[in-house]
């Protein structure tokens, strides 16, 4: 508990939290030391720690066209083809995701949707307008050469290539959705560092 | 192997690669494959795709994302030099051995709005226990509402963010 509320005393002090925010939170995590008795089990429950990127849902006007430009690309499969959707996982079924040992954490998977957007949540509460947008997704890819997959990518009549660094390409989808790809060497260590 | 040779006749029809080159493809394919390497047959053209690498994540103050994501997915943060944007590094394998990250940034001056969006994305917790991350996401000031195996919240900025295990999401179901 030391640990955690030095922590966020911290976070406090160079304002990357509130006060009210500073109280609330080691309220909760005292209140759940209090209850387990034990400090380490108050931190372990705030917030979760992922074992990774599950799915991505990608909207667009035409799901099938949208798959088969990420098939195409990326040697992807389709599977679970439904009206309005259809999901390309990043590799084959029985496959582990690249270096990941537990065996509950499934491969990375694009859902490629159409919907409407401004529909309701399946538990039909409805869905607050965000005011974010993830501008662009990056996938990483194994032996990435830029010249290499540059002339690749042009073979296969990819749109809008350009280069940025040599860690990494953009490229516009099928619906002008910008799309990076990178090798492991760009990292969060290593990105804008 | 279908779905590649599918892909070499299509190159073939529309004069990508001529005769001599269709052929030796199937033939240097069929060999790998009796070989047993199906899967490295698939990529002679396009990618081979190991996972996300990172998620570009734009809004107004960064810094309200930045926190968010580091209470929430206990994402660490790196690359913040107070420049308008940060590096989150979730869980999972490290970073530059697979490891995925978010880069929550300010909006920039040539946001070009696509026809496609990125609505949600999810995320994967190992060892799942409905209501250890029910309480878990609770604690840190989110409202987690779903089913068993798949939760979902909202971050500060309305965007929708889902959680879930294995038996809750998965390619295959």
């Amino acid at each position: 508990m030391f640990g955690f509320a030095a922590t966020k005393l911290n976070e406090f002090e160079q304002g990357k939290i509130s006060r009210r925010q500073l109280i609330e939170t080691l309220t909760v995590a005292a209140t759940a030391a209090g209850a387990t008795g034990t400090a380490s089990a108050a931190q372990s429950q705030v917030g979760v720690t992922v074992a990774g990127i599950n799915h991505v849902s990608y909207t667009c006007p035409n799901f099938k066209q949208a798959a088969d430009w990420y098939s195409k690309v990326f040697n992807l499969d389709q599977v679970g083809l439904k009206d309005n959707e259809v999901t390309l996982p990043f590799g084959k079924k029985g496959e582990q995701p690249y270096n990941v040992t537990a065996k509950d954490v499934p491969l990375t998977f694009i859902i490629c949707r159409t919907r409407d957007l401004n529909a309701p949540a399946a538990n039909g509460q409805p869905r607050p307008k965000a005011t974010n947008v993830v501008n662009h997704m990056a996938y990483t890819v194994a032996d990435f050469d830029a010249e290499r997959v540059k002339a690749e990518l042009t073979a296969l009549g990819v749109q809008n290539i350009r280069g940025a660094g040599p860690n990494a390409l953009h490229m516009n989808d099928a619906f002008g959705y910008d799309v990076e790809i990178n090798g492991l060497a760009n990292n969060a260590l290593t990105d804008g560092a | 192997m279908e779905r590649f040779i599918a892909d070499l006749v299509k190159s073939f029809e529309s004069g990508k690669i001529d005769r001599r080159q269709f052929c030796e493809t199937v033939a240097l394919a069929t060999t790998v494959f009796a070989a047993g390497g199906a899967a490295q047959a698939a990529p002679a053209r396009g990618m081979k795709m190991l996972g996300v690498n990172h998620i570009s994540y734009a809004c107004s103050d960064y810094r309200v994302a930045r926190d968010w994501y580091a209470k929430v997915l206990n994402a660490k943060i790196h690359n913040d030099k107070g420049m308008g944007r940060a590096n989150l590094a979730l869980g999972g394998p490290e970073p530059g051995k697979g490891g995925a990250f978010i880069i929550t940034r300010n909006f920039g001056a040539n946001e070009k709005p696509a026809q496609a969006v990125v609505d949600h994305i999810c995320y994967t917790v190992s060892n799942w226990d409905d209501t250890r991350v029910n309480n878990a996401l609770k604690a840190a000031g989110a409202n987690p509402t779903g089913r068993k195996g798949s939760v979902n919240v909202y971050d500060p900025n309305g965007y929708q963010v889902q959680i879930a295990s294995i038996e809750g999401e998965n390619p295959f179901k």
